[in-house]
């Protein structure tokens, strides 16, 4: 602690153009600012995210000798890090920096010039206060081992290790059953361009078995993976034999399981031998031959979409690839049984990706029935169909265009079943440190900029497991999260927050609150010193347990009490003049 | 009850001259462009979904078709080019078909071979009536022509004989007219269990008049501005039709005269009137359906042909007849007059009760039959009526 030094703060209030000087006096901020204790320079600037404007904190440090810099501007979610850069090049330590938002709090929001000013002055007065307690905070950074642990061997599993091991690194590949591939291997075709899906994943499995990088390990299981990013360890027990398994990243790649239609009653799967699903007409297409349960060539065939999805009652998300899959199915049958009539029960018709629409465009001409149903509140009711009526099965529902009451003939149903984590989603979340949403799927650490890392350094989530996908979606993802562990390997060494928690063991009274409110699990017990210790490489500084702690033994570093409580009084300090 | 959908439905349209409406998807903007659209009658997208479904029954009992105008605005909408507008013309002819409860209009839409036999079969029929009932001007050829040069055409051909002829064929098509609109009345109104239409509804239905005859209206939200003058010409060729028609079946005996008249006598006058009606509307029909340059006209049957050839060759003959008649050539006015009924009465037998010249009645009956149904959903509440 360096409380005692004299504190000099460089004050820079940023105009953003007109963003923030059309509604916020700067110049007169900025002078009356000059006037706060400890100020020692004051200046208001165009842009100060420019490089004139950096390069103008840069030469105040050096020439004014400043040790705190504050900059009145927009969110520090957009300029914190380019701030922080400057002060490095200045030779300070990046954390005594403090950011005033007067554009998105002050000039963005508000209409009146006096009140905006007022208000961005508040602001500036709090960051000014804050500033003065903030102590230097170093970078840290841990060494990665270059070996990968993979869990799921499908196709995303599969295309993630031959990635890494073909850049020369270790993959230990983990599969719970007894064979790679995964669901791919059981599908017949693959859409848009109906090719087929052996000749391909057949393909990637030899590759990998042959590979010399990556050693698999059939039916076994993850039960609890030990460490932090770089220096993960866990224990597997293939065929009873006990292995001890160190690696620096790991990619959960653990699937899917397809609905279980019996849970649509309506339907009924499970009762009615000719109603199967798209799981089971896949072994159909396989065998090479479409016949009815009794032995009899179709001469209806109906498909109904949307089974177990975009429903309530069941999963209320889309599964995105059962479409295709059926458009798929047409075409297939098409080409078998020119003669049969197919019918496609739809809700809507989600033909995005390379080629599928097309696919939709072809198919719509292939003198095929589309029919639309209500997913929501009317799902079909499939019944037998008796002796006279010609066909096996009756499906009768309400047609959503022309809202007309009709009745479909079919030999054969197929419902496309939706796709569902895994029923063991939540023991992998557990074992691995990512956490699942509603639907048991894997969170990714941001939806649309980091879509393949977790906020666990480390884990990266790919294919089905993190949310229905097709095979390109998911090899994509593979690849993209093998590139992502590639590059640290190479960088050898990875940096971890810095703003952590730290436990003060004197005051702490071992009560452990603050370990069951970690989400991190990144705080342990030392059962010898009967006190709580923070793994600083897990901790993302959260701040959960340090406001839990009844004691105040567990300070944020950067978000520390008096910080927090001197921003406070800060933003009130001018109330008062 | 539910209706089976029936995938082959549509595959017994193309017969009707469809196209592939398969790449309709629903989206409306065919009812939103349609001006005939209105609470209650959904153009023309309801009609292209039970197309589509196969819904048999609910195709047979929709009269929409038979209201849409055919101004084609649909058709240019249309993002997946699956002419709605054609298909509206289509589904005419089906309904055509399934009024005539002979079951012959079927026939003679859905084979260009039969349609063609049956013409000529019936031209020969006439050809052997002619011939057994009339008298062919042999010998010396002054004593078939009248003092005033004109040939004596009721020595040869009594007016009396064809007279009989003429109203035995139009007692025939009155006849199948009848049952027939009785039938699609039975369909569109009868079978329509959820309708309750009362006695004194049916009395009501003058204020259609206007919409019939009132082209500015009827035309004024469409944007092809070429149906003005298209709607001119088939209401100046219908009514040229129909003043021809009433003329040598009700009136021959004042219109069949062995006398040359004055040019300016009514009987020439509205002889030569209704002709030039019925040239230049076959000139036009014909012209616009070979060059293709309206919606209305982008897509023809080989019906549509047929009865534009008919019409034709009756006109052209009975100009020929007219001529052979006044300057006094009585073997070639025989021979004319023969050609001219083997051609006009296969036409009228075949085009009037089944085939398209039945639209002159269908169209107003159903205009009759839409103002009956949405009185009674008005009634029944189950359409708010618009005040504007």
């Amino acid at each position: 602690m360096n409380n005692m030094e004299e504190k000099r703060i460089g004050v820079y209030v940023c105009w953003c153009g007109t963003n923030i000087a059309n509604m916020v006096d700067v110049e007169n901020v900025s002078k009356e600012i000059q006037n706060l204790p400890n100020v020692v320079i004051s200046k208001d600037y165009k842009y100060m995210c420019s490089d004139p404007g950096q390069d103008l904190i840069v030469q105040d440090i050096k020439e004014h000798n400043l040790n705190r810099v504050v900059v009145a501007a927009c969110s520090p979610r957009m300029h914190e890090i380019t701030f922080r850069k400057a002060l490095e090049n200045a030779g300070l330590n990046p954390y005594m920096f403090e950011m005033a938002n007067i554009r998105e709090h002050a000039s963005w929001v508000h209409t009146d010039r006096k009140e905006a000013t007022k208000k961005a002055k508040d602001l500036i007065a709090a960051a000014i206060a804050r500033v003065q307690w903030h102590e230097s905070l170093e970078k840290r950074s841990v060494s990665v081992n270059p070996a990968t642990l993979i869990i799921g061997g499908g196709i995303s599993g599969i295309s993630a290790a031959l990635e890494i091991a073909n850049a020369d690194k270790q993959v230990y590949l983990v599969e719970k059953s007894e064979t790679l591939g995964g669901l791919v291997s059981s599908i017949d075709l693959t859409y848009p361009y109906l090719n087929s899906a052996k000749q391909m994943i057949d393909h990637k499995i030899s590759s990998v078995l042959n590979h010399p990088n990556i050693s698999v390990y059939l039916n076994t299981e993850i039960e609890q993976v030990f460490g932090y990013v770089g220096n993960f360890e866990t224990e597997i027990k293939p065929n009873g034999k006990e292995i001890k398994l160190n690696f620096g990243n790991v990619i959960v790649a653990t699937g899917l399981k397809p609905f279980d239609a019996k849970k649509v009653l309506n339907y009924g799967y499970g009762k009615l031998p000719n109603v199967i699903t798209s799981v089971d007409f896949e072994q159909v297409l396989k065998s090479g031959i479409i016949i009815t349960r009794d032995g009899r060539v179709p001469k209806d065939i109906a498909i109904i979409h949307c089974v177990g999805s975009r429903n309530e009652d069941y999963n209320s998300y889309c599964s995105r690839t059962c479409c295709m899959t059926a458009l798929k199915f047409i075409n297939q049958i098409k080409s078998a049984l020119p003669e049969t009539n197919i019918y496609d029960i739809y809700s809507d018709m989600r033909a995005f990706g390379k080629g599928c629409e097309e696919l939709y465009s072809i198919t719509s001409k292939r003198n095929v029935m589309f029919l639309t149903f209500d997913h929501k509140n009317n799902l079909p009711q499939i019944r037998q169909a008796s002796y006279k009526d010609s066909c096996n099965l009756l499906i009768e529902f309400k047609e959503k265009f022309s809202e007309e009451s009709i009745e479909v003939p079919a030999d054969i149903v197929i419902l496309m079943v939706g796709m569902e984590a895994h029923d063991d989603a939540k023991e992998i979340s557990h074992a691995v440190g990512v956490s699942m949403d509603g639907n048991r799927f894997f969170i990714e650490r941001h939806p649309k900029l980091d879509p393949v890392a977790t906020t666990t350094d480390g884990v990266y989530v790919v294919g089905t497991c993190q949310s229905p996908k097709d095979i390109p979606d998911s090899v994509s993802q593979a690849r993209a999260a093998a590139a992502r562990i590639l590059a640290t390997i190479q960088s050898g060494s990875v940096n971890v927050e810095v703003t952590t928690a730290v436990v003060n063991e004197e005051i702490c009274c071992g009560c452990q609150t603050c370990i069951k409110v970690c989400p991190y699990t990144a705080i342990s017990f030392k059962e010898e010193d009967g006190v709580s210790f923070v793994n600083e490489i897990l901790c993302k500084g959260c701040g959960t347990c340090g406001s839990t702690c009844p004691t105040g033994a567990i300070k944020s570093k950067h978000f520390t009490d008096v910080q927090i409580l001197s921003q406070i009084e800060g933003l009130m300090s001018l109330q008062e003049v | 009850m539910s209706q089976r959908v029936n995938l082959n439905l549509k595959n017994e349209l193309f017969l009707y001259g469809a196209k592939d409406w398969n790449q309709c998807f629903q989206c409306g903007n065919c009812t939103a462009t349609c001006h005939t659209t209105e609470n209650g009658f959904f153009f023309p997208r309801k009609t292209v979904r039970q197309v589509l479904m196969g819904l048999t029954k609910s195709l047979q009992t929709n009269i929409d078709p038979w209201l849409c105008t055919y101004c084609g605005d649909c058709s240019k909408t249309c993002p997946r080019d699956a002419n709605p507008a054609e298909l509206m013309m289509s589904i005419r002819r089906y309904l055509i078909s399934v009024y005539d409860w002979t079951g012959i209009s079927k026939l003679l839409y859905k084979s260009k071979a039969l349609e063609i036999a049956a013409i000529l079969v019936l031209a020969v029929i006439v050809m052997i009536l002619y011939l057994l009932y009339t008298t062919f001007p042999s010998g010396d050829t002054a004593q078939w022509v009248g003092p005033d040069g004109g040939v004596l055409i009721n020595k040869m051909a009594p007016w009396k004989t064809i007279h009989l002829g003429d109203l035995l064929m139009a007692g025939g098509l009155v006849f199948l007219i009848v049952t027939n609109v009785f039938y699609m009345w039975y369909k569109i109104i009868y079978e329509d269990k959820t309708l309750k239409v009362g006695f004194a509804d049916y009395l009501r239905p003058f204020s259609l008049l206007s919409k019939i005859f009132h082209p500015e209206k009827k035309y004024a939200k469409c944007d092809e501005k070429k149906l003005f003058t298209y709607w001119a010409l088939h209401l100046f060729l219908a009514l040229s039709y129909a003043l021809m028609f009433v003329i040598i079946v009700f009136f021959l005996e004042w219109f069949q005269t062995d006398k040359v008249l004055p040019i300016y006598h009514p009987q020439r006058l509205l002889g030569y009137i209704s002709t030039i009606g019925l040239l230049v509307g076959i000139i036009y029909f014909y012209t616009n359906r070979t060059i293709k340059n309206m919606e209305n006209s982008k897509y023809s049957h080989f019906t549509d042909w047929t009865f534009l050839i008919l019409l034709f060759l009756t006109t052209l003959t009975g100009i020929l007849l007219h001529f052979f008649r006044i300057y006094g050539m009585p073997q070639l006015t025989y021979i004319t007059y023969l050609i001219h009924l083997m051609v006009l009465v296969p036409m009228l037998m075949v085009e009037v009760p089944f085939s398209k010249w039945s639209h002159m009645i269908y169209r107003p009956f159903s205009l009759y039959f839409a103002h009956l149904k949405k009185m009674a959903l008005v009634k029944q509440k189950l359409i708010l009526e618009h005040s504007t």
